[in-house]
């Protein structure tokens, strides 16, 4: 345990060195990312739909605008695409939406199934926790949570998009395998919850969630 | 008056029935209660069991143990079987010539025809060349679609794609052309280049026709009447499915192979017989049929069926400390089943259903040591303890309890290890059988058919009917019905199947349609329990015609079930019999038989 705490804080230390300079971390955050480029365009206000055949992804408040790579340095360009992709391989189409009122994955994503044709939304953060909802539940409920995102990788997004599209389906699917390491949490926690205030800088208080239109170039 | 509990033990629970008696006559049923049979039927094991369902009948009738004057024990028969699985056939892909595996979601649409060519060749080809494109793994959809594309804008004729990856959507959704592309082949790098091949996608919703056609195939590869002839095991590994990848190689082939499974040889008081189990359950039952009543079974050496014939004899002379020479198998009860299975030498890891054989046999010995369970019982407990009777006739005593019925009457006993069968003449002669197969062979064959390797959950989808969850507030029944809820269902059942148990919902993880498994369920209980209704009911018959027996009832814990007294009662309607489930003293239902026989049994005593 001593040990375990001494390793926190060092990295805590780390992080803090970090966010004193923000210039350098974030020109390495563009160089790591080396994603296709993609290209977010606000379309005003998202409306409800009405196709039961969309599945929405209701992105975080800084995913893909204010940060760009998840905890793990996995672009979000490419994380987007795959979910997408997930998606469409499925028979389905993916609206994406921008939440702005919350930086919490459930509420973010529960607010995504609300205007979802079928009912059903992914949620995720910019770090990379992503949840998939249904609109009869609870906020706090899910059908299926990822809550250890430095252990998701392009793989399990694209699964992440082929189950809900699966769930949107009427289908039963086999829930996606998740990977479970007990250092990840000791490993990550500092930097996930500094990732987590980071996204949540860019909350703003009752705004309605934005329509968005993902250009791949 | 005296207070006399009679106890009943079963494969699977023990039951107790609590009366009061005075001078030939039961004043009063008390309770009657029912657990779980602790340890194996017949052995020092069941006390516990014993003492915790006689505690509870006394608690309900506010009694204790000392209010008791007599405890009357059933003679358990002892009967044991065992089950075993025999796959019968294979089929084996040889040379990569066939892709069946089914993808959950190919793209595109219709048929094409070329040559087989590996995704880097593609630049080097030229214009006019039919060619079907297979695309090994790591390689982004987009560049796939891209450089396809290319190829079609040179003019190559691209007939059909093979990919690796689940992307057969995304591929297809970015070509210029529709053409059919078949993904998620696992071993794509066995895939032979050069060969003519044929790429075959079905429209959602259809299956495919031309290559699960011999003729489509002979068309398509311009075979010649004798080929035609070799590429119809491929046709019918193919049917059904939504797309399919067929190559022409020179010694390619697929074949269905039938497994040698060994034989058994039965011997019965009309002779003996040998018949080799791949023949099927049709033969093997008609064998039993032939030579029966059947005096042993007995496998050829060094096969699965001699191994599982040995273990029920093994387990039977051990719990009764008899020799194991003398166990003989009484009967056995075989069933045409199928079981998914890999196909060998597959490129996609397909699952073909292959043909097997379930096998359920029994053992009976003279007896069990029952003698040892009263005795304990009397010491533990201080109270009077009696063997009262053989079990078929106490089961007809409780029978005879249930409004309406009278002699001549026949009982059938579905358990979980046998099915039992007594009849009693006007003239009180009671002839009883015990057969192979019952509940938990039921259970074993939904479990393999439905490739679950879970055993509780069969068990659970044996005895509970099953709903589509649809939405969050309502669920499908199996009947069509809809079913709303107030509160919301638990996300864990959302969009699955479930077994609907005590008002309980139990997901089923797997991808079968609730169809599907209701099928299998009601097709094992009809090949279990209606075949060995009347097998047992027309031994049991007097005049050996199971038309002259009139009144059957149903007791046991598979009478329970909730469509299974049903299915057996339309069944013996052909034979005009009135068969019903049993109500034991108008109020038990079809449980507690035996027990009710064993408390009525003490009056003969008196008398």
């Amino acid at each position: 345990m001593q040990i375990n705490e001494q390793v926190i804080r060092e990295i805590i230390l780390q992080v803090l060195q970090g966010m004193e300079q923000p210039k350098p971390t974030t020109n390495t955050a563009t160089a790591a990312a080396t994603g296709r480029p993609m290209t977010l365009v606000e379309k005003g206000e998202a409306r409800p739909g009405t196709r039961a055949d969309e599945v929405v992804i209701a992105l975080a408040p800084a995913f893909g605008k204010y940060q760009n790579k998840t905890i793990v340095n996995i672009p979000h360009s490419d994380v987007l695409r795959e979910m997408i992709a997930g998606i469409e391989e499925e028979g389905l189409t993916a609206r994406v939406i921008r939440v702005l009122r919350t930086s919490d994955v459930a509420f973010d994503a529960h607010d995504g199934t609300k205007l979802s044709g079928s009912g059903i939304a992914i949620g995720i953060q910019s770090r990379g926790t992503t949840v998939i909802h249904q609109k009869d539940l609870p906020p706090l409920s899910n059908l299926e949570l990822f809550s250890q995102s430095p252990l998701l990788d392009l793989p399990a997004y694209r699964a992440i998009g082929r189950n809900a599209a699966k769930y949107a389906k009427g289908e039963s699917p086999v829930p996606v395998p998740t990977k479970n390491d007990q250092m990840a949490r000791p490993k990550f926690q500092a930097k996930a919850a500094v990732l987590h205030i980071k996204e949540t800088e860019h909350v703003i208080q009752g705004a309605k969630p934005v329509e968005i239109e993902v250009k791949f170039n | 008056m005296a207070i006399v509990a009679g106890v009943d033990i079963g494969n699977s629970t023990t039951e107790v029935c609590l009366a009061a008696m005075e001078s030939a006559k039961v004043t009063k049923f008390y309770t009657s209660s029912i657990v779980k049979t602790t340890g194996i039927k017949g052995t020092l094991a069941n006390i516990p069991g014993i003492v915790i369902a006689l505690e509870e009948a006394l608690k309900k009738a506010g009694m204790t143990m000392a209010d008791l004057s007599e405890i009357r024990l059933n003679e358990a028969t002892p009967v044991i079987g065992d089950l075993a699985m025999e796959t019968i056939t294979e089929t084996i892909i040889t040379e990569s010539t066939m892709i069946g595996h089914n993808p959950s979601t190919p793209g595109g649409v219709g048929l094409g025809v070329g040559q087989t060519v590996s995704f880097s060749q593609l630049e080097s080809l030229t214009s006019g060349e039919k060619v079907i494109c297979v695309i090994p793994e790591n390689i982004d959809f987009e560049d796939a679609a891209r450089v396809l594309n290319q190829a079609l804008a040179r003019g190559i004729d691209l007939q059909g794609v093979i990919v690796r990856q689940d992307d057969a959507v995304l591929i297809a959704n970015r070509l210029q052309k529709i053409i059919p592309v078949v993904d998620e082949v696992t071993m794509i790098e066995k895939v032979p280049i050069g060969m003519l091949a044929a790429v075959e996608v079905a429209e959602p919703g259809q299956t495919i026709r031309t290559l699960s056609n011999p003729y489509g195939i002979a068309t398509v590869f311009e075979l010649s009447a004798g080929d035609t002839k070799m590429v119809v095991p491929i046709a019918r590994a193919l049917i059904g499915n939504r797309s399919a990848v067929v190559v022409r190689t020179p010694q390619g082939d697929v074949k269905a192979r039938t497994i040698p499974a060994g034989f058994i040889t039965i011997f019965g008081s009309k002779g003996k017989a040998d018949i080799d189990v791949e023949s099927g359950a049709g033969k093997i039952m008609e064998t039993v049929e032939r030579v029966q009543p059947v005096l042993d079974v007995q496998g050829e050496a060094g096969t699965h069926v001699s191994g599982m014939l040995e273990r029920v004899r093994q387990v039977m002379s051990e719990l009764t400390e008899q020799h194991l020479d003398d166990m003989k198998i009484q009967d056995i009860l075989a069933v045409d089943t199928f079981v998914p299975q890999k196909v060998q030498g597959g490129l996609a890891g397909e699952f073909a259903l292959e043909n097997a054989v379930a096998l359920a046999a029994m053992v009976k010995t003279s007896r069990l040591p029952m003698e040892q369970i009263a005795n304990q019982l009397r010491s533990n407990l201080g109270v009077k303890v009696v063997i009262a009777g053989v079990e078929a006739n106490m089961a007809i005593r409780g029978a005879l309890t249930t409004p309406g019925t009278d002699k001549p009457l026949a009982i059938l006993d579905m358990g979980g290890g046998s099915t039992d069968a007594a009849i009693i003449t006007r003239d009180e002669r009671v002839l009883s059988i015990h057969l192979a197969g019952a509940g938990d062979m039921v259970t074993m064959l939904i479990n393999s058919e439905l490739g679950l390797n879970d055993f509780d959950l069969a068990e659970d989808i044996k005895k509970y009917p099953l709903a589509k969850v649809e939405s969050l507030y309502h669920i499908r029944l199996e009947d069509g019905t809809v079913r709303f809820y107030e509160q919301h269902l638990p996300p864990q059942v959302f969009s699955r199947v479930v077994i609907l148990k005590d008002g309980e919902m139990v997901p089923i993880p797997s991808s079968h349609p609730l169809d599907k498994i209701r099928h299998v369920r009601r097709e094992a209980k009809k090949r279990v329990f209606v075949t060995n209704a009347i097998r047992s009911l027309s031994r049991v018959a007097p005049t050996g015609n199971i038309r002259h027996i009139e009144f059957v009832v149903l007791v046991g814990g598979s009478a329970m079930d909730f469509e299974v007294g049903d299915m057996v009662t339309d069944a013996l309607a052909e034979y005009s019999i009135v068969c019903g489930r049993g109500n034991i003293r108008g109020s038990e239902g079809s449980r507690n038989a035996v027990a009710t026989g064993l408390v009525l049994s003490y009056l003969d005593r008196e008398a």
